[in-house]
């Protein structure tokens, strides 16, 4: 049921959304897939499929194991290029109406930069994602375990183009707030908070890894604690917005991440297996805003309360 | 062939939705066939297209898994409404759906794919390896003119002949048969230890069943184990006879967004690349896949 008292939009950095319900980079394909199956122009803001300064290949097959409550994969950033994507795919995408937050990934600073400068104006384009944190190809996920090269990512993209821009980081590091408090003063306009946690999957019958790539990135249900967690250790320590990302699959899920201190959610591995969800999770959000006493989302964002019991 | 990011057979005629079990039966060792109501699936689904099934509200097992379709159920005063899928019992998703009694709930999505292309054969040669068997009963009924599928239903040339070789591991594999016998397909079956049809392998049936029809135009479509497609494309090639196979890749979605199921696929400059099975597939031409 809808609340018309209830405003949803959010505030992220300088990246404005309708509403808080984004959907995850690498779980929506290139958004077209979905035109039958999910009404895009009601999202929030829309993820591509990473791209890279170069086409990519990506990682040999099985790609994907699924594993309890989750998904490993190991994909390797499949994708043809950052000039296929501006001549093929932005055009359908800046029609659709939510915010295109496209996410790309350097093998070195200066191929973010660049990337950056290119993307820089184009008609559609809204905010840049920086995934320096895919666990499945090298060079990447360097920059996003180690504060400085972290925050010199992030300074580098902010001096190329005026875009709004996320980090978005990995959990696969000793401590995430550093991380996030270097990427804040590189000056991100906001943090993504998770990419997927490095797992395995083994077939002791036969000694084999399940994956193609052995390693790959843990998703779905099953990170989700490890994601709360991340959200409210850095929500207490850094003061820009934060986006809420792993195993989110319902409205509790979501509200769950913005009580913990994210103002927007994507929904990532869930559309999977449930190709509606990010707008059933959209239909049922001014509600259950409205039982926390909430007018608009900020009301309920880091509300947590760990002082009294 | 259209390039990696965009294809003509993504999901815009699929539903989503909670679907009910009218029936799920045993056919076969470890084979089963469940009943689903759905008519917005029944009324789309052409030969060779998917749905993905899971179980509600599950998160373990977490993921849909395809299936194809097996055939449509169809009456005068509803029309299509519902559809078989037939299944063998591999792993825990499929375990517990063999466990589930008329009246469960199932989510679905679909139809997915590309199906198989309606192309002219005057003798169609069906050639499956054990559970591969699945998308051909709705291409046999359809090239024999018996039914049409599809919303509008597709126009597609009719054979004057076709033949389905089937393989399985044995006798108790084997599953419909009878369904193919009763639409008019001359059925022939190979078992690996002999205990039904041929002692051989089934791409061995290729050749006499090629030969016998002629100066024919013909089709070899093919689904099955890996190897298996793959001597039935070298086969199909030495005989001269246009081949499709259907490619069995494991999925996370079904519908093209999470690029897992890629298989290496050959452009038209002969290099390949990885391509998704579930919306480019999972049919392709047998010389463009590089098994």
């Amino acid at each position: 049921m809808s609340t018309p008292a209830v405003s949803l939009e959010v505030q992220l950095g300088r990246l404005r959304l309708a509403n808080p319900i984004m959907v995850a980079s690498g779980t929506f394909g290139y958004a077209r897939e979905m035109a039958g199956l999910v009404d895009l122009a009601r999202l929030g803001g829309i993820l591509p499929k990473t791209i890279t300064q170069e086409p990519r290949q990506g990682n040999p097959p099985p790609r994907t194991v699924e594993t309890t409550a989750g998904l490993l994969n190991s994909i390797g950033l499949d994708n043809d290029g950052i000039e296929a994507f501006i001549e093929r795919l932005l055009p359908y995408l800046a029609g659709l109406g939510p915010a295109i937050v496209v996410s790309i990934a350097g093998r070195t600073a200066d191929e973010f930069t660049q990337m950056a400068a290119r993307l820089d104006g184009l008609p559609g384009v809204a905010a840049l994602e920086l995934n320096i944190s895919c666990p499945n190809v090298s060079g990447g996920v360097d920059f996003g375990v180690n504060p400085t090269s972290c925050c010199g990512v992030v300074e580098g993209v902010r001096r190329a183009c005026s875009l709004p821009v996320l980090a978005k980081l990995t959990p696969n590091v000793t401590d995430i707030v550093s991380v996030a408090k270097a990427a804040a003063d590189g000056g991100a306009d906001a943090i993504s908070l998770i990419n997927t946690c490095l797992g395995m999957a083994v077939d002791w019958r036969h000694r084999k890894p399940r994956l193609g790539n052995v390693l790959g990135g843990l998703s779905g249900p099953a990170i989700k604690p490890i994601a709360l967690r991340a959200v409210y250790q850095v929500a207490r320590a850094v003061d820009i917005p934060l986006i809420g990302i792993g195993g989110i699959a319902s409205i509790d899920d979501t509200m769950e991440f913005l009580v913990a201190g994210a103002t927007a959610v994507q929904i990532g591995t869930a559309s999977f297996y449930r190709p509606g969800v990010s707008i059933e999770i959209l239909d049922a959000l001014p509600d259950a805003l409205t039982q926390l006493g909430a007018t608009r989302v900020a009301d309920v964002v880091g509300t947590l309360d760990v002082e009294t019991k | 062939m259209t390039d990696k990011q965009s294809s003509p057979t993504y999901a815009d005629q699929a539903w989503q939705g909670v679907t009910t079990i009218v029936e799920n039966v045993q056919l076969a060792r470890d084979t089963y066939r469940v009943r689903l109501r759905c008519p917005e699936i029944a009324q789309a689904v052409v030969p060779g297209q998917f749905v993905m099934l899971r179980l509600p509200g599950s998160n373990d097992p977490l993921l849909g898994r395809p299936l194809a379709v097996y055939d449509v159920l169809a009456d005068k005063a509803d029309g299509a409404w519902g559809i078989d899928v037939v299944y063998l019992v591999v792993g825990q998703m499929t375990g517990r759906l063999a466990g589930l009694a008329a009246g469960s709930l199932l989510e679905a999505w679909g139809p997915l794919g590309n199906g198989f292309p309606p192309l002219p054969a005057e003798h169609l040669i069906l050639v499956a390896g054990g559970i591969g068997q699945t998308p051909f009963l709705m291409l046999a009924e359809e090239a024999l003119g018996r039914r049409r599928f599809g919303n509008p239903p597709r126009k597609t040339p009719l054979a004057d002949r076709v033949t389905f070789c089937y393989g399985a591991r044995s006798k108790d594999y084997l599953a419909g048969v009878e369904d193919f016998q009763r639409a008019g397909v001359d059925v022939r079956l190979a078992t690996d230890d002999g205990s039904a049809g041929h002692h051989s392998l089934v791409t061995e049936l290729i050749a006499p069943a090629v030969e016998q029809s002629g100066p024919a135009v013909r089709r070899i479509v093919c689904c099955g184990p890996e190897a298996m497609m793959e001597a039935t494309a070298a086969e199909a090639r030495r005989l001269g006879v246009p081949c499709q196979v259907s490619l069995e890749t494991p999925m996370a979605c079904g519908i093209g967004i999470c690029f897992s199921c890629v298989a290496r696929i050959r452009d038209a400059s002969g290099n390949w690349d990885y391509r998704r099975t579930c919306v480019e597939g999972p049919v392709f031409d047998a010389d463009d896949v590089v098994f």
